[in-house]
């Protein structure tokens, strides 16, 4: 395993090439954009989930880019053995635990209870059809959704290695437009608004934006794109030199961000009423289930 | 009970076999991608060709520029004069992961010592011939809880600190067979702790030696500190000191993140009783990083004299030791002290006279500076302790007898290195998780004697 080297709030830990290139539900025989959606619904469910728990926004990115750790390089998990609910919820409790918010194991697993019943998460009616007494654990299940979770924690701890820094790049943005000066300019607020969206869904990339690049090259695309759209004239022509990223990254990142829209709309599109597996049992049908299609063309 | 790890063995026999299979469909893969990437080279390499023949026909060589135009005004920025100065940017190692290993892969040597929470051995790494000190983590409460919340901290609170002065976390491995309820911190090996070393000498510390470790620990308190890492359990047993004469702080199975402001609800139960301040003492519940200033003061005496400095038999006990040394807290010195938990009740002589600080007259061979910077560490008001840098920046290191160089350090027997280090007793560290330290203490009898008494004498403490 690679030394633990000093972690700053600038210095995430990043996924090698390796790992970028062999995940191990791949090597199982997931296809890579069946494990995109899957990824996407529980990111989503944990984004979901530290809203009802009224979580900070941090805590959620935490546990997002712990979750999307746990899937990468061959020794990761796979979604045909771990069900990316329980890891889910096990990366929202994990990251929620040492901090100023702890979430206890019951209010938790009743979170995701509901979140998971009420999926998919943007249609309204399935939202509605959700009951209350639905999701109430019984002392029996919540005792063994407990050691379910509890379990799922060990595993994500064991896959990285007990590495849990997650190095966020909110703070660093609001510097960063400080330093550009950008606070004088009329559409400031929006400014700031739009850059913090952008990397906030940047969390749901399929591209691992956040084990692929460090914070200060995400704040820095985060406010390039944001200053285009809320057209804020920035100084300098190559400004984000400042903040020690080349315009070819600057162009990558942009771009990946720009095509988040359309990712999420072709998702909607592609399950329409149907739910995203969540679970090992549900992802290996629906791999079986594209097997046959490919066989029967 | 039926153990919760029932299926483990179960799990572990299919999990290698998982792993196995999973090696081979990688071999495979990696495989069929290096072919696909040949072809792909021979792809490109026919395409040149048929380029450069095109080239060398109509004499053009432009090719499409591999950067991406970003929009249309930055097109302005000519593709030259980018290139032609390309400015250095910073750019870091990132550090990756990967699963933790086993224990098996270390040869464990000898136990060190026992603590409350773990307990550390000297052990071999195998595959390297590395002496490196291991320390099992304590899982209590993990059937209810996980990953012990203290057992997370004291992993990302290391992590996080890298420094001269600082043991050094090397990594953190499972159990035999990759048991993921066995943990063990993987940490640089060092010879002593301060504690034990201590208790072996015959003199203390010359004051040129005790210079040389107060700064290496204020250097270290300062970089937690700068870190908003309080460690809240400074003490002689959890500095470290190898042969060379440097010491590194351990133990961080207290230590958190600790924002500012403060969070307001954290534990008082930190810090082991006799390094404990009277805020602690008292049951503050918002305190910032001069609790462990006050450790540093105390861990400052115990080096001059070799002997802990406060040594208390219970929190009642050891608040009236601090009250002897350090004096008597007034409004006037301590604003707000009495608003505290514990001080509610606390009965305090109306005199004045006898109540100041004594610790001058406990230190006659300290100079003026040194006996200064005691006296600020150990303010009885936590504000008015100095910090960390304040204290490296202390006339009292300028003074003669100057710091002793570490290289001129002598060097001592380890017991580490042999045998388990024995120790006496102290207090052990608390109990984490508890209830409040010193619920049921009546405060009003404490000066009661005292009042009635002409000068000095012990203070008179009752528990109920
Ligand atoms: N890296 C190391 N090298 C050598 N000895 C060590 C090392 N780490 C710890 N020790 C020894 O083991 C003792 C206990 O370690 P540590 O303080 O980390 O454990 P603990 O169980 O949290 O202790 P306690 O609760 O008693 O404070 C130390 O006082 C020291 O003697
Ligand atoms: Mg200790």
């Amino acid at each position: 395993m690679a030394p633990i080297t000093g972690l700053s709030h600038l210095v995430n830990p990043l996924a090698t090439p390796d790992q970028l290139a062999n995940s191990s539900s791949q090597i199982d025989g997931v296809p890579g954009d069946l494990e995109d959606s899957v990824r996407f619904e529980g990111v989503k469910l944990i984004q979901a989930a530290s809203v009802l728990l009224r979580l900070p926004q941090e805590l959620a990115a935490e546990a997002i880019v712990i979750f999307t750790r746990f899937w990468v390089g061959s020794e990761g998990g796979s979604l045909i053995v771990n069900n990316a609910k329980d890891v889910a919820s096990a990366s929202l409790y994990l990251t929620a635990k040492p901090s100023a918010h702890p979430v206890s194991p019951r209010l938790l697993l009743t979170t995701f209870e509901y979140l998971d019943k009420a999926r998919p998460l943007h249609s309204v009616t399935s939202r509605n059809s959700v009951q209350p007494e639905d999701c109430f654990l019984s002392e029996g299940s919540y005792h063994a959704a407990r050691k379910v979770l509890i379990k799922t924690e060990a595993q994500i701890l064991r896959t990285l290695g007990y590495q849990t820094h997650v190095a966020l790049p909110f703070t660093l943005c609001i510097n960063y437009l400080q330093a550009l000066d950008a606070f004088k300019d009329q559409h400031a607020q929006a400014l700031a608004r739009r850059a913090f969206a952008h990397l906030n869904t940047a969390l749901l990339s399929p591209q691992l934006l956040y084990l692929t690049y460090q914070p200060p090259a995400l704040a820095t695309a985060a406010i390039y794109l944001a200053a285009k759209e809320v057209e804020v004239k920035l100084p300098g022509d190559e400004w984000w030199e400042v903040f020690d990223l080349d315009r070819e990254e600057l162009g990558f990142l942009v771009v990946a961000m720009m095509s988040m829209a359309g990712f999420a709309e072709e998702e909607a599109v592609k399950w329409g009423k149907r739910k995203v597996p969540l679970t090992a049992d549900e992802v290996q049908s629906e791999v079986e289930k594209r097997r046959l299609l490919d066989a029967g063309e | 009970m039926v153990s919760r790890w029932a299926d483990d063995d179960e799990d572990a026999a299919l999990e290698a076999q998982r792993k196995k299979e999973k090696e081979e469909k990688k071999r495979a893969k990696a495989e069929k991608q290096r072919k696909a990437e040949e072809a792909e080279k021979r792809r490109q390499q026919q395409q040149q060709q048929q380029e450069a023949a095109a080239e060398s026909t109509n004499g053009s060589s432009e090719r499409p520029s591999k950067r991406r135009r970003l929009s249309a005004d930055q097109a302005t920025t000519t593709e030259d004069d980018s290139a032609s100065q390309p400015r250095p940017l910073l750019r870091f190692d990132a550090p990756s992961w990967g699963p933790a290993r086993s224990v098996e892969n270390f040869e464990r040597l000898n136990h060190i010592e026992e603590g409350s929470y773990g307990y550390v051995s000297r052990a071999r790494e195998i595959a390297t011939g590395e002496i490196v000190a291991i320390k099992r983590m304590k899982m209590e409460g993990s059937e209810h809880s996980g990953f012990p919340v203290t057992a997370l901290r004291e992993i990302q609170t290391l992590n996080a600190a890298r420094h001269r002065h600082i043991v050094e976390l090397r990594e953190v491995v499972n159990g035999e067979g990759g048991k993921v309820e066995d943990v063990y911190l993987v940490m640089e090996f060092l010879e002593h702790d301060l504690k034990t070393l201590m208790e072996d000498m015959e003199e203390p510390f010359l004051p040129s030696e005790v210079k040389t470790l107060m700064l290496q620990l204020g250097s270290a308190v300062e970089f937690l500190h700068d870190r908003w890492i309080l460690h809240r359990d400074l003490k002689t047993s959890n500095i470290l000191m190898n042969n060379r004469g440097e010491i590194k702080i351990a133990d961080f199975g207290m230590a958190r993140f600790c924002g500012n402001p403060p969070p307001s609800n954290l534990t008082q139960l930190v810090v082991t009783l006799w390094y404990r301040s009277p805020e602690l003492l008292l049951g503050t519940t918002t305190y910032d990083s001069s609790v462990d200033m006050w450790s540093t003061g105390c861990i400052f005496g115990e080096l001059l004299t070799k002997d802990p400095l406060l040594q208390g038999k219970n929190e009642v006990d050891q608040l009236s030791k601090i009250f002897e040394l350090c004096g008597i807290p007034t409004e006037e010195i301590w604003p707000g002290f009495r608003k505290l938990p514990n001080a509610r009740s606390l009965r305090l002589p109306r005199t004045t006279q006898t109540t100041g600080s004594v610790i001058r007259s406990k230190f006659p061979f300290l100079t003026t500076a040194g006996n200064a910077l005691l006296a600020t560490l150990l303010s009885l008001n936590p504000a008015k302790r100095p910090s960390a840098s304040e204290l490296l920046a202390h006339p009292y290191f300028r003074e003669d007898p100057r710091p002793k160089s570490t290289a001129m350090f002598p060097t001592f027997p380890s017991k580490a290195g042999q045998e388990r280090r024995r120790r006496q007793a102290t207090p052990n560290a608390p109990i984490r998780g508890e209830g409040k330290a010193m619920g049921d203490v009546d405060f009003s009898g404490i000066f009661a004697g005292r009042e009635n008494e002409d000068v000095g004498g012990g203070f008179q403490l009752k528990l109920i």
